[in-house]
C-alpha cells in the first residue's frame, strides 16, 4: 500500500499540467455559477407566488434548502456526469500511450497500489469540484438561514456519486490506450447506469403483465439516479450509501483485473 | 546465487512461438550482450525478465526471486530501460526521477540523494529542472537510463540503450554504461548496496559496443539461444564478432532453396 501515495501524487500533478483540468474546472465553475443563479431566480419567483397565495389565505412555505440548494446540487450532478469522464479518461490510457505502463508494471507496485493511487487522484480532483460547488450555498449563510444538514448531505451525495463515476472512468481508461474511447465508454456507461437503465428495462417489460417485475425493480436498484435523488433530498439512508460503496468497489476490482491482465495476458 | 537465472523460458503469442525454451544464467557483476536479428525474441525475453510479460512456460529468477511467485522482490531488484524510455513528458527531469525512486520502493529519506546521484551519473545536471517534453532524444535516452539506475538495483536490463542516437551520443551512453559496470574504484564508490558491480544485460545491434563493454555474449535467433560464450573466447585468434555472428546465424538457417 506504500505505492499508493507516489502514484496518486504524480497523477494529480499531471492533471494540472494538462489543459483538461483547467478546461473542466472553468466549465464547471461557469456552469455552477449559472445554475446557482437560475436556481436563485426560480426560488425568488416561487417566493413571490407564495406571498400572493398567502394574501388570499392559502398557507404554504418555501425554504432555502429545498427550494434552492438541492435543485442546484441536482443540476451539478448532471453536469458532473459529462465532465468527470474527461478527467478520468487519461488515468490509464495515457500511461499506455506514453509507454510508461511498462515502468509502472515493472516497478515493485501491487495492482492495488496502482489502481488505488489513480482512484485517489481522481477522487481528489472530484473533491476540488465539490468544493467549488459548496462555495455557492455557503454564500447563503451571509443572507439567510439555510439548513446546514441538508446542504451537507446534498454535497455528500454529490461526492459519493463522483467517487462511483471516477471508479467507472478508471475502469474504462484501463481498457484502452485511446483517451477519446475511454471518455465515450465512461459517458455511455454512466448514462445507462445512471438514468436509462430503468427506462430500458421498463420498456422491455411493457409487453408483459404491466406490473413491474423483479427484473425491473432490480434494474431500478442498480440505477445510480434512483439513489442519488434520494440522497439529494437530504435523506442519508445506509442503503443508498452502501449502493455507492458497492458500485465504486466493484469497478475498482474490475479495474485491478484489467490492469493486471496486461501483466498476465 | 546467479543474478539472473532463466529456465526453459518460452513465450507464445497466439500461434507464434516468439521465445522457445531458452536457458541461461548470469553471475553477479557480469555484463552480458544480448544479440540477435530483429524479431529474434530479444525484447520479449527482456520483458519476461522484468516481469512485464508472463512466460508461457518456464521461469525466471532475479537475485533468487521468482518473477511469478515473488514478483515484488524480483521487480525491486531490477532496473529496466525499455525500448522506448518510459517518460512522462509533462514532468521535470528531477520530478520524474523522484517519482521513479518512490515507486521503486525507496524509503523517503534515501530518494533525494539517489536522484541527485542518478542525475550526476547520467550527465543531466544541466537539464534537471527542465520539462522532459522539451528535451532532445539523446537526453531522453539518458533520462531513461537514469530512471533504470536511480534505485541502485543489482540487476540492470537495458533494451537497445543506444538505438536512434547519433554517434557521439552513442559513445556517451556507452561510456555511461561502462562507468556503471566498472569495478568499484574511485569516487563513484559511494554505493550502499553490497554488490560490487551491477549485473547488466543489454541488447544492441552495435557489435563494437559489445566488444567494448561486454564480458559475455548471448546470441538468440528465432527464439532459441544460438550462442552463449565469453567475449574473450569468441574473439580469440583475432576473429571479429561480425564474422562470428554471420557464421552462426547463417549456419543456423537452412539454405534458402532447401526450405519447403
Amino acid at each position: 500500500m506504500k505505492g499508493v501515495l507516489p502514484v496518486a501524487t504524480r497523477e494529480l500533478q499531471s492533471f494540472f499540467v494538462s489543459p483538461v483540468a483547467y478546461v473542466v474546472l472553468t466549465l464547471w465553475s461557469i456552469l455552477a455559477g449559472s445554475f446557482f443563479l437560475s436556481s436563485l431566480l426560480g426560488f425568488l419567483a416561487s417566493q413571490e407566488q407564495t406571498r400572493q397565495l398567502a394574501a388570499v389565505g392559502h398557507v404554504s412555505q418555501t425554504n432555502l434548502s429545498d427550494g434552492l440548494v438541492l435543485p442546484f446540487i441536482g443540476a451539478m450532478w448532471i453536469v458532473m456526469l459529462f465532465l468527470l469522464p474527461a478527467v478520468t479518461m487519461g488515468l490509464f490510457a495515457s500511461e499506455k500511450s506514453n509507454g510508461t505502463e511498462e515502468l509502472l508494471l515493472t516497478s515493485p507496485l501491487t495492482g492495488w497500489d496502482i489502481v488505488l493511487g489513480k482512484f485517489c487522484a481522481g477522487a481528489a480532483f472530484a473533491a476540488i469540484m465539490i468544493a467549488i460547488v459548496a462555495f455557492f450555498p455557503a454564500l447563503l449563510f451571509a443572507y439567510g438561514d439555510p439548513e446546514i444538514g441538508k446542504i451537507a448531505s446534498g454535497l455528500l451525495a454529490l461526492f459519493l456519486v463522483s467517487l462511483a463515476y471516477v471508479s467507472v472512468g478508471a475502469f474504462a481508461s484501463s481498457l484502452t490506450r485511446n483517451q477519446l474511447i475511454a471518455f465515450m465508454i465512461t459517458l455511455v456507461t454512466l448514462l445507462v447506469l445512471g438514468m436509462l437503465m430503468p427506462f430500458i428495462v421498463d420498456a422491455g417489460a411493457l409487453g408483459g403483465s404491466g406490473e413491474p417485475g423483479a427484473v425491473a425493480s432490480a434494474a431500478r436498484w442498480v440505477a445510480t439516479g434512483h439513489h442519488a435523488e434520494r440522497l439529494l433530498t437530504g435523506l442519508v439512508d445506509t442503503s443508498d450509501v452502501a449502493y455507492f460503496a458497492i458500485i465504486t468497489t466493484a469497478f475498482l476490482v474490475l479495474t485491478k483485473t484489467a490492469v493486471e491482465s496486461v501483466r498476465w495476458r | 546465487m546467479p543474478a539472473i537465472s532463466v529456465q526453459d523460458l518460452s513465450k507464445r503469442f497466439g500461434s507464434v512461438l516468439a521465445v522457445d525454451g531458452i536457458n541461461f544464467s548470469v553471475e553477479p557483476g557480469e555484463v552480458v550482450g544480448f544479440l540477435g536479428p530483429n524479431g529474434a525474441g530479444k525484447t520479449t525475453t527482456m520483458r519476461m525478465l522484468t516481469g512485464y510479460l508472463p512466460p508461457s512456460n518456464g521461469s525466471v529468477q532475479i537475485a533468487g526471486h521468482d518473477t511469478f511467485s515473488d514478483g515484488l522482490a524480483a521487480r525491486k531488484a531490477i532496473g529496466y530501460l525499455p525500448e522506448t524510455p518510459p517518460l512522462h513528458p509533462e514532468m521535470s527531469v528531477s520530478g520524474y526521477l523522484r517519482y521513479v525512486a518512490a515507486i521503486k520502493g525507496m524509503p523517503r529519506a534515501a530518494r533525494k540523494p539517489a536522484v541527485s546521484r542518478a542525475i550526476a551519473r547520467c550527465g543531466l545536471a544541466d537539464v534537471a529542472g527542465r520539462v522532459i517534453s522539451t528535451l532532445s532524444k539523446g537526453y531522453r535516452q539518458r533520462i531513461g537510463l537514469a530512471q533504470a539506475i536511480v534505485h541502485d538495483p543489482p540487476v540492470l536490463v537495458l533494451d537497445e540503450p543506444s538505438v536512434g542516437l547519433d554517434p557521439i551520443q552513442i559513445r556517451e551512453i556507452r561510456g555511461l554504461i561502462e562507468e556503471l559496470t566498472a569495478p568499484l574504484g574511485a569516487p563513484s564508490s559511494a554505493r550502499e548496496s553490497g554488490v560490487d558491480r551491477q549485473t547488466v544485460i543489454l541488447s544492441t545491434h552495435i557489435l563494437s559496443e559489445v566488444e567494448a563493454i561486454c564480458d559475455r555474449v548471448i546470441l538468440i535467433d528465432r527464439g532459441v539461444v544460438a550462442l552463449d560464450e565469453s567475449l574473450a573466447s569468441l574473439t580469440a585468434g583475432g576473429r571479429r564478432l561480425e564474422e562470428v555472428f554471420s557464421q552462426v546465424i547463417a549456419g543456423d538457417r537452412p539454405p534458402a532453396g532447401a526450405a519447403s
